[in-house]
């Protein structure tokens, strides 16, 4: 969680510039390129080079914004971002106005990490049961972790929801242990 | 001071007179000898009434001095007498004493000694114990020690163990069951939201 008080106010901005839900996704996604090109380690480290000028800098971001074919409040943000000195933190930005993206739209962003790769009927079984329990939209992320031995671990909104063998596995071997 | 002087003065005078008055008469010894007798006898009177005025309060002021101090010292004397036979009566009846308290002594020794032995005995008994609980507890937690070993080591070996057979046993709808498992755990935790 690379939140701060800087992206906070930066991503509510931006959320604010638009009612429409649509057009907030679309800046979402821009913002998430963005983002990703900026945090780059080349990238950022000659955009945070003491050679490069408070006007390049502001420059070759709005060349950056212009390349990704952002659009203009995007390109507009990106410029801002850079004139106010703030480009190291695009990627928290992205990553806040995401989280409060998800807020608005009523969604929540889960991982889950299962022991096999799974079906998608057993996926779409996990992700309809976090739903009863969050009364939100879920968007999973899936990962695949060996060492669970079986069953699947969830990670939803700061909560860990465990029904894999390996912690049964360590629970009975604590209970045992005494 | 003056006093003496004066007497001194009047005693030599005396004494010079009747050299002088034997010396003037010298020549008319044969007319006879009651004017020296007389001579004698004033002589003497004077010599006497000296005697009386001067001397004789001394001497008696002397003796009474040192009747006085011969009283004062037999008094002392008296007095330390009764002291020292006071002091002898005391030493007699102390010496009359001292066997009673040399029993007493020897009794409280005997008791004292006695009531030390009991408290030595008491202490004794109490590090034993003490000694002995200390040790039981020592066991007791080094074998409750040692049991947690063993069954950390026990569980240890059969969680392995299990983990082992889970794995090389799992099945896809192993797995399923997990999952399906997991689901109605979640529809638990929803129902009770």
């Amino acid at each position: 969680m690379r939140s701060s008080k800087v992206a906070k106010r930066y991503a509510r901005a931006l959320l604010g510039l638009s009612t429409d839900n649509a057009q907030l996704e679309a800046w979402g996604a821009e913002l998430e390129r963005l983002a990703k090109i900026v945090d780059a380690p080349e990238v950022a480290a000659q955009l945070e080079s003491p050679t490069v000028t408070h006007a390049e800098r502001i420059e070759a971001l709005g060349k950056i914004a212009e390349r990704l074919d952002l659009s203009f409040p995007l390109r507009s943000f990106a410029v801002v971002v850079a004139s106010h000195g703030r480009v190291r933190e695009v990627a928290a930005m992205a990553e806040t106005y995401g989280h409060m993206l998800d807020d608005l739209m009523g969604r929540a962003r889960v991982t889950l990490t299962f022991a096999y790769q799974p079906t998608a009927e057993d996926l779409a079984r996990v992700v309809a049961g976090l739903e009863a329990i969050a009364h939100k939209k879920i968007i999973p992320t899936t990962m695949v972790d060996a060492s669970l031995v079986g069953g699947v671990i969830a990670e939803l909104e700061g909560k860990i929801y465990d029904g894999s063998l390996a912690t049964r596995l360590a629970e009975a071997e604590r209970r045992l242990s005494g | 001071m003056k006093s003496r002087i004066a007497i001194a003065a009047v005693l030599m005078g005396a004494a010079l007179t009747p050299t002088l008055a034997r010396a003037a008469e010298s020549g008319a010894e044969e007319r006879g000898s009651w004017g020296a007798l007389l001579f004698y006898v004033i002589n003497f009177l004077l010599f006497v009434g000296i005697l009386w005025k001067y001397a004789l309060p001394a001497a008696r002021h002397f003796f009474k001095d040192r009747a006085t101090g011969i009283s004062e010292t037999f008094s002392k004397a008296q007095s330390a007498f009764r002291g020292a036979q006071e002091l002898a009566n005391r030493a007699a009846e102390r010496m009359a004493k001292l066997e009673a308290e040399k029993s007493q002594i020897s009794s409280d020794l005997a008791d004292e000694t006695v009531f030390q032995i009991g408290r030595v005995y008491d202490l004794a008994r109490e590090a034993a114990a003490r000694i002995k609980r200390d040790a039981e507890l020592s066991a007791t937690a080094m074998a409750e020690n040692a049991q947690r070993r063993v069954r950390a080591a026990l569980a240890l070996a059969a969680g392995s163990l299990a983990r082992d057979i889970v794995v090389n046993n799992f099945q896809a709808n192993d797995q399923t069951r997990l999952v399906q498992g997991f689901v109605d755990k979640l529809g638990e935790q929803a129902a009770l939201r």
